[in-house]
């Protein structure tokens, strides 16, 4: 439990003159569950998204298991950024899911023109997954044609199909229906317990608390706030994580 | 109005304008695949990161779409192989070099439809939701491979009705080289027109063949539409 898997040091980003992360430094240890919660515009979802690289920091360092995305002295490189980015697998809020693609080449695609995987074993390898989440009775349908939580549920089967060593949820729950949630919430609480490595962030507060092994509270651009759950959540240190607190909990 | 000799006409020219039709027909698909790939180049090169590219691009846009097609048809043929054999001369003197009428045609129609495509594809890449990008590079995809594989694909079905229009359009702007000595429908019927003085019949003649075959196609995008829309 203790080698790390996803390490931010450092981290800034801008976009313009707007300066979203102004600082910050994070290890995400093997196994561990670590939900990053705070207001909106607080700078989690650029957390996340500069954790895989999706947004390139604009100063500090993201390493994934010791390697890290920008090896120093050396020219960006796309190829081995993407290369590292696969080994990180991510859900959006939005699904994301490609429409034009049915849920089994949803989930195929990224296994045979990333990983060169032959048709017939990634199209085993892909149902497996679409299993795993439910979803068998759906291979053939178009995203158009699927619920949110089912779109969703794809979503975590195409990620998952990479054989990723850490999983990024973006607010993942965020845009379903209520009756949805609880389907998605249990496809990632099954993988927390099968011991995968989870970043998430969340509204979900009660989840937040049943799964974390830690709780970042993010305020302005910064780590306010971390703690075990029982901690943040019973006993906030910080006036913010305080006034954040009371706001979501009621 | 006693006097018109359709049958005459008919059958002197049809005969003749089926020969066009084929010119017709190989010009306007290969202009067209010309215009396609010259299109998509285009508009990925204005939609790159490098700024430089992209305003030389747009430039070269709005020149092709400010001037008239007939003019770049002349252009073309005319003056092009007169530029480079000039040039080319000044070290290898008595060169010369010529074009024939329907290489030129299908040069100038697919640079000038080229232009005007790669506006209906930069649309439609950027129509595509940025989500779509995101999630094929955090599966692994290079920005590059992303394009290619996820995002142009779906804006190819957005854009096919508009294609289909531009190829409609595009086949019939072939008449234009006529003008530069290509043997096509209208260049036949002018010719066979001011021979036997039947010029209400030859015209007429000539407009029904473009419309024969202009209204199937004009039916087959709208099937295309249809189907290509079902997931989008």
């Amino acid at each position: 439990m203790s080698e790390a898997m996803i390490e931010v040091v450092g981290l800034h980003k801008s976009f313009g003159n707007n300066e979203i992360l102004k600082g910050i430094d994070l290890t995400i240890r093997k196994g561990e569950k670590v939900v990053i919660i705070g207001p909106s515009g607080s700078g989690k979802s650029t957390l996340l998204n500069c954790m895989n690289y999706l947004e390139r920091p604009t100063r500090g360092q993201v390493l994934i298991e010791g390697t890290p995305f920008e090896p120093p002295g050396k020219k960006y490189s796309e190829k081995h950024v993407s290369a590292l980015r696969v080994h990180v697998g991510m859900v959006f809020q939005n699904f994301n899911l490609f429409p034009h693609k049915t849920a089994l080449h949803n989930v195929m695609a990224a296994l045979v023109t990333i990983r060169k995987i032959p048709k017939d074993k990634a199209r085993e390898i892909a149902e497996r997954y679409l299993q795993k989440v439910g979803l068998s009775d759906r291979l053939h349908h178009y995203p158009s044609q699927l619920s949110g939580g089912q779109k969703q549920r794809v979503a975590i089967a195409r990620a998952l199909a990479m054989e990723p060593k850490a999983m990024l949820f973006d607010e993942a729950t965020s845009a379903l229906d209520p009756e949805l949630v609880g389907e998605v919430l249990q496809v990632i609480r099954t993988l927390a317990m099968e011991g995968m490595t989870i970043v998430m962030v969340t509204h979900e507060m009660k989840f937040a608390r049943e799964i974390g092994d830690r709780i970042l509270f993010m305020d302005q651009g910064r780590i306010v706030e971390e703690n075990t759950p029982e901690v943040l959540f019973q006993n906030p240190q910080h006036p913010r994580t305080k006034a954040f607190l009371q706001e979501v909990i009621h | 109005m006693q006097n018109l000799h359709f049958q005459t006409a008919f059958e002197e020219l049809f005969p003749q304008l089926l020969d066009a039709l084929w010119v017709v027909i190989t010009l306007a698909v290969l202009a067209f695949a010309l215009a396609l790939v010259i299109g998509l180049l285009i508009a990925l090169g204005r939609l790159s990161k490098l700024k430089l590219l992209g305003r030389i691009l747009l430039i070269f846009v709005e020149i092709v779409r400010g001037t008239p097609l007939l003019v770049q048809l002349l252009y073309v043929y005319y003056v092009l192989p007169e530029i480079v054999s000039r040039i080319v001369g000044t070290w290898n003197p008595g060169f010369h070099w010529n074009l024939n009428a329907m290489t030129a045609g299908i040069i100038a129609l697919g640079i000038n439809y080229g232009c005007y495509l790669s506006e209906v594809f930069r649309a439609s890449i950027l129509a595509i939701d940025p989500g779509q990008m995101k999630a094929a590079q955090a599966l692994g995809y290079t920005p590059r491979m992303a394009m290619w594989r996820i995002v142009i694909p779906q804006s190819l079905r957005i854009s096919v009705p508009t294609l289909g229009n531009y190829f409609i359009m595009m086949s019939k702007d072939t008449s234009l080289c006529a003008f530069i000595t290509v043997g096509e429908i209208i260049l036949t019927t002018s010719s066979y027109a001011s021979q036997t003085f039947l010029t209400i019949e030859s015209y007429t003649l000539a407009a029904i063949i473009y419309l024969v075959l202009s209204l199937p196609l004009a039916r087959l995008v709208l099937v295309l539409e249809r189907r290509l829309s079902r997931h989008v």
